[in-house]
């Protein structure tokens, strides 16, 4: 469909700010007679704080105060579930509120008149601690017997899902083919370049307000509002320019900490400005991470390709804090069967307490895990079948018609078989007369431009060349159950056309283009020019909750309630009102948890499509694998903005190049081994596919707006798996456990080649 | 200690005390509230902090990380941060091709791209692809993949190849 503003790359409201230097994140605030603070991090992975001797620092030079956990109101957080102490330690009433799980943990805060003095009186707190026992292997966790890490949950399991249909077993007996698998998937940092930072005041009228980098500022302030124990109207977050923020930011860093100290500062009578700035160190032990997951799968197909069963079972490290494990495991229960109809289905899923750094949200929530060991066994029954892998999945994948393993049919609009097709024509799959698909051949791929071709270090090496592919699927928004909502307000002003409208809407730009995507739904359904929509954002002391940005839901959700405020004030400006003013709450079409037994219900009302394939070369001398060329092709519905969709499939891609390829991320007995950016390793410019071709599908989403669907997380899905079935297809290895550095992949060609190879140093 | 620099940023003579500790990077930042440069790491890792510095006698400019750079070891420089990249109140043509080509998302690694970025067409008008991203390998980047960046330099080059022509 074509439409005025919609579907065209407009130019990003936010950029000008940011080529020129100007836009100010959350560290680069600074207000007259500001205070600084420090965070006293446990630095322990388990540990009870016995006592606290604050003395020597609050007597250090430039301190003004110092707080620990007798300080905090009401002494605990958490998005899902209020199990975190804001800081640990003695005097607070929060049961096991004196307990450090993960080095991470925050132990006192140290507010000073330089960045300086206040780091450097942290270093005179004493504190007095008992190490308790180290609880780290999550499935050891689970066992009777194991170390309890929070008082009201014994079994440290801190979620888990079940879907029961069919009959698996016997399904599997009869079924031609089975295959299994076990599969790992690593830890991820998100690696934001913006490290925590934030400056908390009292406001003109009297709120503890907090600037700060966030995904979603209602429920920054409903958690600042629960720790201080006052009402959220007297709390206020405001974003400024946030950097980056990939679910990495949806749990609270130093929302908490810094509105405590502003307030309490008050309650003494020093009303001040108080600024503090992570260091990289602090933040990469300090946030959450991508969940380390384990999969074990058994499933059975028809000689024909059919699928008739999967058994899947999945424990994944929670660790220290549930965060919001029980959305990212929902979603592996959901994806850990892949985008495929499949009668017969048994999942179990659990979330296990630990003493790591806890399992957070991270682009795709849970459905990277999942997509990992579905299309790994995919790949593996192509195999097994003697079936091309794209034909395989076409066979099999979810259409308008199927019924989701939940039972309810999949919501309408599946653009799967779309993606697919055009992901394989892109790579060179053919589909003959009898309609059966084929891989190209081999050999005959060659870069086009010579001139992006890189060398691949000592080229006397046998370099070998493989083609992997894999699709997937994902919901959009948190729902399972969850009432999906968003709000916007719209005020138009002029005579007889609209001059000027202005969008209030509170959901945060981390960087995929929100403010301008939404300026752009308000243009079209306005019949106004792009240019006359102006937008402001990110505050809760000018506008209503717009929902947090994650989940792929900001786009659908905020452009929904963009499309209905802006509808509203069509008719206000009709009936003559100025300024006339549109009020729009969107709900989403209703969701219901899923039966904890069965695993039967309706979780979900939409979902993005993306299919993927990759060309790889692995150096069979060093493990090195290079991408070549990676085809993404993604059902966004409608894209708002190509160019800004464009950059989300390239930037989702390459992001989780990295978690298949480089990132590494180490622990030893719950110390993070990799706080630095030269130990953790993301893709620099020449870690990338050297050719990356998106492709827009656009099936629309029948409740989208202008039938967008979400589609920020989608293109990381299938990666990890893609490229692990093209190393497979080049070296005819299999790798079940990422990341494939090359000294994995060195080892997995020497342990597959025996001994004879030669010694391998151990 | 303190140390006394003369120095220019961005065209304007700065004559001020430092502490001999301090880097480069937090004086622009803490003493002349120049925020564009951006401090994502302070070990020289990201490249968020670039900036561009003609040593005393040198000819041209070259992108350093300013969190690697003393302040001391300023003195006599000149500098140039992302602030100072306009001129005469027009984009420079790197920016203007960012903006067109979609190369910043989040916006936290653009001033340290965009000033590195100056630097390769400073010295190369037309650079290869595999020099621009030669030249990128110490700016990272996690939002964009790095393609439209690439995109947008090459749109730069273009373009001020057409204004010399």
């Amino acid at each position: 469909m074509t439409y005025q503003t919609v579907g065209r790359s407009k130019p990003r409201v936010d950029a000008p700010a940011k080529v020129t230097g100007k836009a100010l994140y959350p560290g680069d605030i600074t207000y007259p007679d500001m205070l600084h603070m420090a965070t006293l991090f446990a630095g322990r992975p388990h540990a009870r704080v016995l006592a606290i001797d604050t003395a020597a620092a609050a007597a250090a030079p430039g301190v003004v105060a110092v707080f620990t956990a007798k300080d905090v109101p009401v002494n605990e957080y958490g998005m899902q579930r209020p199990d975190r102490p804001v800081l640990c330690g003695p005097g607070s009433a929060k049961a096991g509120g004196d307990v450090a799980r993960f080095v991470g943990d925050q132990v006192a805060l140290v507010v000073a008149e330089t960045e300086a003095q206040a780091r450097a009186a942290l270093k005179l707190i004493k504190v007095e601690w008992e190490d308790l026992p180290l609880v780290l292997d999550p499935e050891a966790a689970m066992q009777p017997g194991a170390y309890q890490l929070h008082p009201d949950c014994p079994d440290n399991v801190t979620c888990s899902y079940h879907i029961r249909s069919g009959d698996v077993e016997a399904a599997l007996t009869e079924a031609d083919v089975v295959v299994e698998g076990v599969y790992l998937t690593p830890v991820q940092e998100h690696v934001y370049l913006q490290p925590e930072a934030g400056v908390a005041y009292i406001d003109a009228a009297g709120r503890v307000t907090v600037e700060v980098a966030g995904q979603w500022v209602h429920e920054d302030r409903k958690e600042i509002a629960h720790a201080l124990d006052i009402p959220v109207d007297q709390v206020r977050v405001i974003y400024p320019a946030i950097g980056g923020a990939f679910g990495g930011r949806e749990d609270m860093s130093v929302q908490i900490t810094l509105a405590l100290v502003a307030w309490r500062l008050a309650q003494r009578g020093i009303r001040r400005p108080v600024k503090t700035i992570w260091s990289r160190a602090e933040s990469i032990i300090g946030h959450g991470k991508r969940h380390a997951m384990k999969l074990w799968a058994r499933w059975g197909a028809r000689q024909d390709g059919t699928l008739v069963a999967a058994e899947v079972k999945v424990i994944a490290d929670g660790g220290a804090y549930c965060y919001t494990s029980n959305k990212v495991l929902g979603n592996t229960t959901l994806t850990c069967t892949g985008p495929y109809y499949i009668p017969n289905v048994s999942v179990d899923t659990y979330a296990v307490y630990t003493n790591h750094v806890p399992g957070a949200a991270f682009r795709g929530f849970g459905g990277p895990q999942g997509h990992f060991e579905a299309e790994g066994q995919m790949d593996k029954l192509a195999e097994a079948l003697g079936i091309d892998p794209v034909e395989l999945r076409l066979k099999n994948v979810l259409t308008d018609a199927t019924p989701l393993p939940t039972g309810q049919p999949i919501p309408g609009g599946v653009g799967l078989t779309q993606t697919i097709i055009a992901a394989a024509q892109a790579a060179g799959w053919t589909q003959d007369a009898d309609g059966h698909w084929h891989k190209p051949a081999d050999g005959k791929w060659q870069m086009a431009n010579d001139d992006t071709q890189y060398p691949i270090p000592n080229t006397q090496c046998p370099i070998k060349r493989g083609l992997g592919f894999a699709c997937g699927f994902k919901n959009v928004g948190f729902s399972f159950g969850y009432q999906e909502n968003s709000h916007a307000r719209i005020e138009l002003r002029g005579g007889t056309e609209i001059e000027e409208a202005t969008l209030y809407i509170a959901g945060a730009d981390v960087g995929q283009g929100h403010h301008t995507a939404m300026a752009q739904i308000a243009a079209e359904t306005l019949g106004a020019p792009f240019e006359r929509v102006k937008v402001v954002a990110s505050d809760t002391a000018t506008m209503q909750n717009a929902g947090s940005a994650s989940a792929s839901r900001l786009t659908y959700m905020g452009g929904n309630a963009v499309r209905g405020a802006a509808a509203q004030a069509l008719v206000a400006w009709r009936n003559e009102d100025r300024p006339a003013v549109g009020d729009f709450k969107y709900l989403a079409p209703k969701t219901t948890t899923i039966d904890h037994e069965t695993g039967q219900g309706r979780p979900n009302f939409a979902y993005g499509y993306v299919a993927q394939a990759v060309r790889v070369a692995v150096d069979i001398e060093t493990g090195q694998v290079r991408i070549e060329q990676f085809i993404s092709a993604d059902d966004v519905g409608q894209a708002v903005n190509p160019q800004q969709v464009v950059g989300q499939i390239e930037g989702g891609v390459v992001q989780a190049v990295g978690y298949a390829l480089l990132e590494d991320f180490r622990t030893d007995q719950g110390k993070v081994l990799t706080d630095k950016l030269s130990t953790y390793l993301i893709p620099t410019v020449l870690d990338i596919p050297e050719q990356l071709a998106s492709i827009i599908v656009d099936v629309p989403d029948p409740n989208g707006p202008y039938g967008a669907r979400g589609m920020g997380e989608m293109p990381y899905l299938p990666v990890a798996p893609a490229v692990a079935a093209a190393v497979y297809d080049a070296v005819g290895v299999r790798f079940d456990d990422f990341p494939l550095t090359a000294e994995r992949v060195w080892r997995g060609l020497r342990e597959a080649a025996g001994s004879a190879a030669g010694p391998v140093s151990e | 200690m303190n140390h006394t620099i003369h120095f220019t940023v961005n065209g304007e003579r700065y004559n001020i005390s430092v502490p001999s500790h301090h880097t480069l990077l937090q004086v622009l930042r803490e003493q002349l509230v120049l925020t564009g440069a951006k401090n994502g790491c302070e070990a020289g890792e990201c490249g968020a902090c670039s900036v561009l510095i003609t040593w005393p006698g040198a000819k041209r400019g070259e992108p350093v990380n300013s969190c690697l750079v003393l302040a001391p070891e300023a003195d006599g420089a000149e500098i140039i941060t992302i602030e100072g990249l306009m001129h005469d109140g027009q984009l420079d043509p790197l920016q203007d091709a960012f903006l067109a080509a979609g190369a910043t998302q989040c916006g936290f690694c653009t001033p340290g791209v965009l000033v590195n970025a100056r630097a390769l067409l400073n010295r190369n008008p037309d650079p290869s692809e595999t020099e621009i991203r030669e030249t990128l390998v110490g700016n990272l980047c996690r939002c964009t993949g790095y393609i439209r960046i690439i995109e947008a330099i090459k749109m730069a080059a273009r373009a001020g190849r057409e204004v010399a022509r």
